[in-house]
């Protein structure tokens, strides 16, 4: 059997590197849900008497180990439910996962749904402030901030009207104006990159592009390949909560694809 | 190995993050706070003035209806301010323990997408309540003003409702609400529970009528000094007529205050990582 380092070890090497963002061992999530929903005291105490509670376990993710330097951005792909999302959202500190190690560095900021948090009774100004206090941004250090994010947004004129009156575009607009004037040191990124129309999403590509040049590194979820080819150097193809491959992105993306289009040959040959 | 794996403890850090995250939440706290006081009076004329309005109000109601009902006997306060104290101090902990029971879960959104601890939660709910009974405090000293033709007087001892009563109530209130908000992701009945719980809380509390004037035997009386509100209430009645109060009744209300608080957070960080399996 191999020597496995103890976690005060890992963390010893994990700070003496600089330029390692992320690492990440042996880390297993698996969520045990009844079978049926049970909410409410009486089905409980009747259920637990009968000891009818049933559990079923789920693996969504199985001993996941990876590692992410600075400015190598990573991509995750793999079909729905393979456990990206849950990935990330454990890297960022959101879940615990049931077993393993996860050490980051540094600013870490998860951008997992634009938006999140908004409050829509409250005007556009004043959830610029709510949503930079829960990324950590006092009321100062968000009045710097709020002439960029506006400008970025190209919402002035409606930055006083209440949240309810926008468009979704505009929300987006808004969450990802937020978001993106951080400078992190990591990013996590979940599907929201193609927000707005077209000259905005143009705009969203500068600012990523932007934002990768002054030194942050991106871990991102998406579907959209030529989106992930350009931005990410690495890839992870994830399956059924397992790494099945891992190492250059073209080569994870190439067969990522090769597998769609067996699944989607077989499907053709069934029908 | 991955048998061995799954023995090991889960280790996850972010290394910069205890300051930071210490950082972003009283941050986040403080906005919430603001939010949802604001919040509350969104688009009514008068806005702000609600708070210190609605506990005046109350207080009218109350004050005409009980003391015809139920006469002032034993109470030797100044029967509005009687009341009015009464009812600041109770809907403080009603408001804040009761917001906050449903505060984790109607936060979900947030709580799954971004890094916000989750204590922050109840913690805003309490701290608004916190907020408006500062507002209703001013509510409570105009009362004062208008009643000083009746014998009314003001005395220094007053602030001792900033500190030491304050923080003890907060601490018991806290307690609670870590508690409830808890077992509330679990079982969503408890709100209904807790609706009458509440209710009877109230009516057991002297909030308008006066333990003496019930006449009761001295078990039926122990059994009514086992409700911490009946000491915090005493306290702050206490230290608004100019009585300081001895050693006893601050150990009592900061005894219960952290026993509360510590239960409660206790139970809240033994469960916060199974919440999002249950929301």
């Amino acid at each position: 059997m191999r020597f496995a380092p103890s976690p005060a070890e890992i963390l010893h090497d994990f700070r003496a590197d600089e330029n390692l963002l992320v690492d990440a061992r042996g880390v297993c999530m698996n969520f045990k849900m009844p079978t049926e929903r049970i909410d409410n005291l009486k089905e409980y105490a009747i259920k637990f008497l009968k000891r009818k509670i049933k559990y079923k376990k789920f693996e969504v993710l199985k001993d996941v180990d990876f590692r992410v330097p600075r400015g190598e951005s990573l991509a995750l792909i793999g079909r729905n439910g393979a456990g990206k999302s849950t990935l990330l959202k454990i890297i960022s500190g959101i879940i615990r996962p049931t077993s393993g190690i996860v050490l980051t560095k540094g600013n870490v900021v998860p951008l997992l749904k634009l938006g999140a948090g908004f409050d829509y009774n409250a005007s556009g100004k004043e959830n610029i402030f709510l949503n930079g206090a829960m990324m950590g941004f006092s009321h100062r250090e968000m009045q710097q901030k709020y002439d960029s994010i506006v400008e970025f947004s190209e919402l002035a004129e409606f930055i006083n009207a209440p949240l309810k009156t926008y468009s979704s575009g505009m929300v987006s607009r808004l969450g990802f104006a937020i978001a993106v004037d951080v400078n992190p040191d990591l990013m996590l990124v979940d599907e929201v990159l193609g927000v707005g129309d077209i000259p905005f999403r143009k705009k969203c590509a500068d600012k990523i592009e932007e934002l990768k040049k002054t030194g942050t590194t991106f871990i991102v979820v998406s579907h959209s390949m030529s989106q992930i080819m350009t931005l990410c150097q690495k890839g992870i193809y994830l399956e059924n909560g397992m790494i099945k491959m891992q190492g250059d992105i073209k080569t994870v993306a190439n067969a990522y694809l090769a597998d769609c289009k067996a699944l989607e040959e077989a499907a053709a040959k069934k029908s | 190995m991955a048998s061995q794996t799954k023995k090991n403890n889960t280790f996850v850090l972010n290394i910069r993050s205890f300051f930071s995250r210490f950082r972003r939440g009283t941050i986040t706290l403080v906005s919430l706070v603001v939010k949802s006081v604001k919040n509350q009076y969104r688009r009514s004329a008068l806005g702000i003035l609600w708070t210190v309005l609605n506990p005046l109000l109350n207080m009218l109601v109350m004050a005409f209806v009980f003391s015809s009902i139920f006469g002032r006997s034993g109470i030797d306060m100044d029967y509005p301010v009687y009341v009015l104290s009464g009812n600041i101090v109770f809907s403080l902990m009603s408001a804040a323990t009761t917001n906050a029971m449903t505060s984790i879960v109607s936060n979900y959104d947030l709580l799954y997408k971004t890094r916000v601890p989750y204590s922050v939660f109840p913690l805003a709910q309490v701290f608004t309540a916190v907020v408006n009974f500062l507002f209703s405090l001013i509510a409570l000293v105009a009362v004062m003003l208008i009643r000083i033709p009746n014998g009314v007087t003001f005395h220094w001892s007053m602030l001792m409702v900033f500190v030491p009563w304050l923080p003890a109530m907060l601490l018991f209130s806290m307690g609670i609400a870590f508690f409830l908000c808890t077992v509330y992701v679990r079982f969503r009945d408890i709100k209904h529970i807790y609706s009458v719980v509440i209710r009877l809380w109230m009516y057991l509390t002297p909030v308008f009528y006066s333990l003496s004037s019930l006449k009761l035997g001295d078990t039926a009386m122990q059994i009514m000094e086992l409700n911490p509100m009946l000491h915090y209430l005493n306290y702050f009645r206490d230290v608004i007529c100019g009585v300081i109060p001895d050693w006893k009744a601050n150990a009592i209300c900061y005894g219960v205050g952290l026993t509360s608080f510590f239960v409660g957070w206790i139970l809240f960080r033994l469960s916060r990582n199974r919440f999002i399996l249950h929301i």
